[in-house]
């Protein structure tokens, strides 16, 4: 009789497991299936500084194939189905006021010959379209974002090139205030504000992106800057790699009353994997990640969150997700918590594409309906003969302005590292 | 309305406490920029008389068909030698080599195009009315920063200059930025390319190079009046980088591959003449001199001596020839018939199909008379026909040397389009200074995203406990 009960039980137990397990099955069925259909586009992915750190950018002494030191690699990308990934060109702070600039170009230099090395797994891309075309040759498509400010040594030229070499956003700051804006610290008491947010020059540098098609990023910038963002900007803003500060309260989070005005510009959120930023603590689970997602989805809607995993940029990760192949469990756990085929689509790539697309048709307008002033905020366009472009406040002709030297030259200790 | 706070930081006088401690070169005194701005001052060109037949002390009659059969004779050549000029640019019109507007462009309006109209800009020597009057079909225009931005913020500033003649040739329906032999042939606009003019802009740094090129530079200076950490130039001006008998460096050898590789053009002008030999020996592809002239005829440093020709020749590379009066005459006045003195000269030495022009208006402030502007390029071809030199002899100098050679660097590059792109970096020893950082050794919390107010280093915690029990299990 015992050993009947007890059979009986395990049964039951292994149906039960084999049900769930089918039920989870169906979850990543139907989680693989929509990520054939539409690019997981992640905002954030710092292997470049991994190369950099390890090998110094030798990429003759690395297979990606192989790499087993990084959380991403050739094979844990196929695995992830990664469509579409905006690599970090990012060099430290310690760089500013020293050779950021000339640095920065060697790490956009390594994502370019990273993409020649591996021509059958990466292509490089510049817009919404060129990610569709890798996706559809099942390519990763991979573009540039640049992670703080301090890279473009306070110069709209040195922005502009860097454009022409295939950056699509710029990270404000990264934790460090640059001559014109403040960085997320400020927002910790740890750093003292310099600009209140943007100076006057972040604001040209601002209207300069738009009419440039570069998407700003404001994952690391404190409040007052993404509220200065959301005033000004004609083109939707991304957070490339920031969470929800409703449900962790990090600086690096973006606050519940930023969320909505993302939603009202239609802008994106790109969700970060890394433990502090999801939990507050230096643990986390796949399911605090969800958390994040379903949070926003409540606040702002399905319609600007993204994935910003900051793979190879952080080192402590969730439990499920340690790696860049874990994605379609994060992807598997949304179905099963209800959300829609379509909201899926949405976060894995439909909403950055929005976003991108109209970027790239702000900056097209622009180009195409030159204004003759040097405008901003209104006050000071005059002769305008294009009212469409008096009314999107922007100029076609470029900017050429250089910080006031009051700006320029402020005190900052610089930390001696030879 | 313009923001008149800002300042560029090249003109700033008042330089104060931040020269010394920045790595942000807030230059200065103008007179310390080696190119001076170039003072247009108005000239009345001096008109050439034409031939005109002798006298002869022919009979009346034969005088009269002698002027009948000039007439005709005339009439069927149709040309003076000044129509011969211009017609000949009209069909082979002019590649240049070296052109400084983007750099007065930065003195004078701070690469604020807004602020001047360049086709027509009385107070320099170059704009589009006179370009075209010159028949210049294309322009290499030179991205030029000061030595005194090596090690500082010379790859920003290389940037800027980069950024300004992309905007200039996009601006102006007149100009057309090209970025490869045909594209030069095709363009039916004064065609522009990029040069940069020292190798400090690069920092020491391939990868720099690289963007560079993909930025559409398509020559560089290896040096201008200052040594790199890898090359050497013919000026003594500044004491950087002084070394014996090593005038190309290893890295500098790499820089070379690295140019043939990518298609760069190798521009020796400015560069001692060991170097010059060096790279020659070097290069696989063939090599420049954007804007230098003879050192036979005048002795300055920046010109070329005949033995140093002769290696340029085996290499199949090209000298354009510098105006400027000081290279010229070795003074400051100089006039078009020492300027034909140099291509005579440098073609009775290796020959015309070696030669072009590399005017460098813009970049020195005396002309010689005759050549005050990218107009009066007419009449340096006009003495050159004076002096006998054929038609094909001119249009390979007014162009078709350039574009042999231009072609020839891409040929190179398409040969060598299986070799990967080097990743040579430049021992630190070499190019140590206060503002390149050295990367430190991996900091476990020195990640990108980790980086901010963090807990003590966890990674010594579990090292310590590791060790513990192992050295308990050692002693045991």
């Amino acid at each position: 009789m015992l050993s009947t009960v007890i059979s009986a039980m395990y049964l039951v137990l292994w149906v039960s497991s084999c049900a769930f397990t089918s039920a989870a099955d169906q979850y990543m069925t139907r989680a693989l299936r929509l990520m054939s259909e539409t690019p997981l586009i992640d905002g954030h992915n710092d292997l470049p500084w991994q190369l950099r750190k390890q090998f110094n950018n030798e990429l003759n002494k690395v297979d990606l194939n192989t790499l087993e030191t990084t959380h991403t690699n050739i094979p844990k990308i196929k695995m992830g189905r990664l469509g579409a990934q905006f690599w970090s060109a990012y060099v430290p702070c310690d760089t500013q006021y020293k050779d950021a600039v000339r640095q920065t170009l060697e790490q956009i230099d390594v994502v370019h010959r990273i993409c020649q090395k591996y021509p059958e797994t990466f292509m490089f891309a510049t817009s919404s379209q060129d990610i569709m075309d890798a996706f559809h040759m099942n390519k990763t498509a991979s573009l540039i974002g640049v992670e703080g400010g301090h890279s473009i040594d306070s110069s709209l030229g040195t922005l502009r090139t860097m454009y022409h070499l295939g950056v699509r956003y710029l990270t404000l700051t990264h934790s460090c205030n640059t001559p014109w804006a403040d960085n997320w610290l400020v927002d910790t008491g740890s750093e003292p504000s310099q600009h209140n947010g943007l100076s006057h020059f972040g604001k040209q540098l601002i209207f300069e992106m738009n009419r440039l098609g570069m998407l700003i990023d404001l994952a690391h910038v404190p409040v007052a800057v993404m509220n200065q963002v959301l005033d000004m900007s004609r083109a939707p803003v991304i957070f490339s790699h920031s969470s929800a500060y409703g449900v962790c309260q990090h600086k690096r989070n973006v606050p519940d009353d930023v969320l909505k005005r993302v939603k009202q510009t239609e802008g994106i959120v790109m969700v970060n994997f890394y433990n502090d930023y999801v939990t507050c603590s230096k643990t986390a689970k796949l399911s605090d990640v969800a958390d994040h997602f379903d949070h926003i989805k409540k606040v702002a809607g399905a319609s600007i969150i993204g994935f910003g995993g900051d793979y190879d940029g952080v080192t402590r990760l969730p439990e499920g997700l340690e790696d860049v192949s874990k994605v379609p469990n994060l992807v598997a756990e949304l179905l099963r918590r209800g959300w829609t085929d379509e909201e899926v689509n949405a976060a894995l790539g439909n909403n950055l594409l929005r976003v991108l697309r109209k970027v790239e048709e702000v900056r097209n307008m622009c180009n195409l309906k030159p204004c003759v002033c040097l405008c901003y905020q209104l006050k000071f366009c005059a002769n305008t003969p294009d009212s469409l472009c008096f009314a999107l406040r922007i100029c076609a002709a470029p900017r050429t302005l250089f910080l006031d030297k009051g700006e320029v030259n402020r005190v900052y200790t610089s930390t001696s590292v030879l | 309305m313009t923001d008149d706070k800002v300042h560029l930081h090249w003109n700033l006088q008042d330089t104060g406490v931040e020269l010394e401690s920045s790595c942000r070169l807030c230059a200065v005194v103008l007179q310390s920029v080696q190119k001076v701005s170039f003072q247009q001052t108005s000239l009345n060109m001096s008109c050439r008389k034409a031939v005109t037949s002798a006298s002869s002390n022919f009979s009346l009659q034969s005088l009269r068909h002698l002027l009948i059969l000039s007439s005709l004779c005339y009439l069927i050549s149709g040309f003076s030698e000044r129509d011969r000029a211009h017609h000949l640019m009209t069909t082979y019109p002019l590649i240049d080599g070296h052109n400084d507007l983007a750099l007065q462009l930065r003195i004078h309006h701070n690469n604020r195009l807004s602020q001047i109209d360049l086709h027509d800009v009385s107070k320099l020597a170059t704009d589009i009315t006179r370009l075209q009057a010159g028949h210049v079909q294309a322009q290499m225009f030179a991205v030029y920063v000061m030595c005194g931005a090596q090690e500082k913020d010379a790859v920003r500033l290389t940037l800027e200059q980069i950024d300004v003649i992309r905007r200039m040739c996009t601006k102006y329906q007149e100009f057309e930025l090209v970025t490869s032999a045909q594209e030069l042939k095709n363009s039916k606009k004064i065609a522009c390319l990029i040069s940069i003019e020292g190798g400090h802009s690069i920092d020491s740094s391939l990868p720099a190079l690289r963007m560079f090129y993909q930025l559409g530079v398509r020559s560089m200076a290896l040096t201008h009046t200052c040594n790199t950490p890898w090359a050497e130039s013919s000026s003594k001006l500044y004491s950087v980088y002084q070394r014996q008998n090593n005038s190309l460096t290893h890295f500098g050898k790499a820089v070379v591959e690295e140019m043939n590789r990518l298609g760069m053009i190798v521009d020796l002008s400015h560069t001692s003449w060991e170097t010059s030999l060096a790279v020659l020996n070097h290069s696989k592809a063939p090599v420049i001199f954007s804007h230098s002239s003879s050192y036979s005829i005048c002795n300055h440093g920046r010109n070329v001596p005949d033995w140093l020709l002769l290696e340029l020749k085996k290499k199949r590379g090209l000298i354009m020839v510098n105006l400027h009066s000081k290279f010229i005459s070795c003074r400051d006045e100089a006039n078009i018939s020492h300027v034909a003195d140099h291509f005579d000269h440098i073609k009775k030495v290796i020959g015309a199909e070696w030669l072009g022009i590399g005017g460098d208006f813009e970049g020195a402030v005396s002309f010689p008379k005759g050549l005050e502007d990218v107009s009066k390029y007419p009449a340096l071809i006009q003495e050159l026909l004076h002096r006998n030199w054929t038609e094909g002899e001119l249009a390979d100098v007014l162009r078709r040397n350039f574009l042999r050679v231009f072609e020839e660097v891409e040929q190179v590059r398409n040969e060598l389009n299986s070799i990967p792109p080097s990743e040579v970096q430049i021992p630190m020893e070499e190019v140590q200074n206060p503002c390149r950082l050295v990367l430190r050794p991996p900091d476990p919390r020195g990640l990108p995203s980790d980086q901010g107010p963090s807990s003590g280093p966890p990674g010594l915690l579990i090292l310590a406990i590791v060790l513990l029990p192992s050295s308990v299990f050692l002693i045991e």
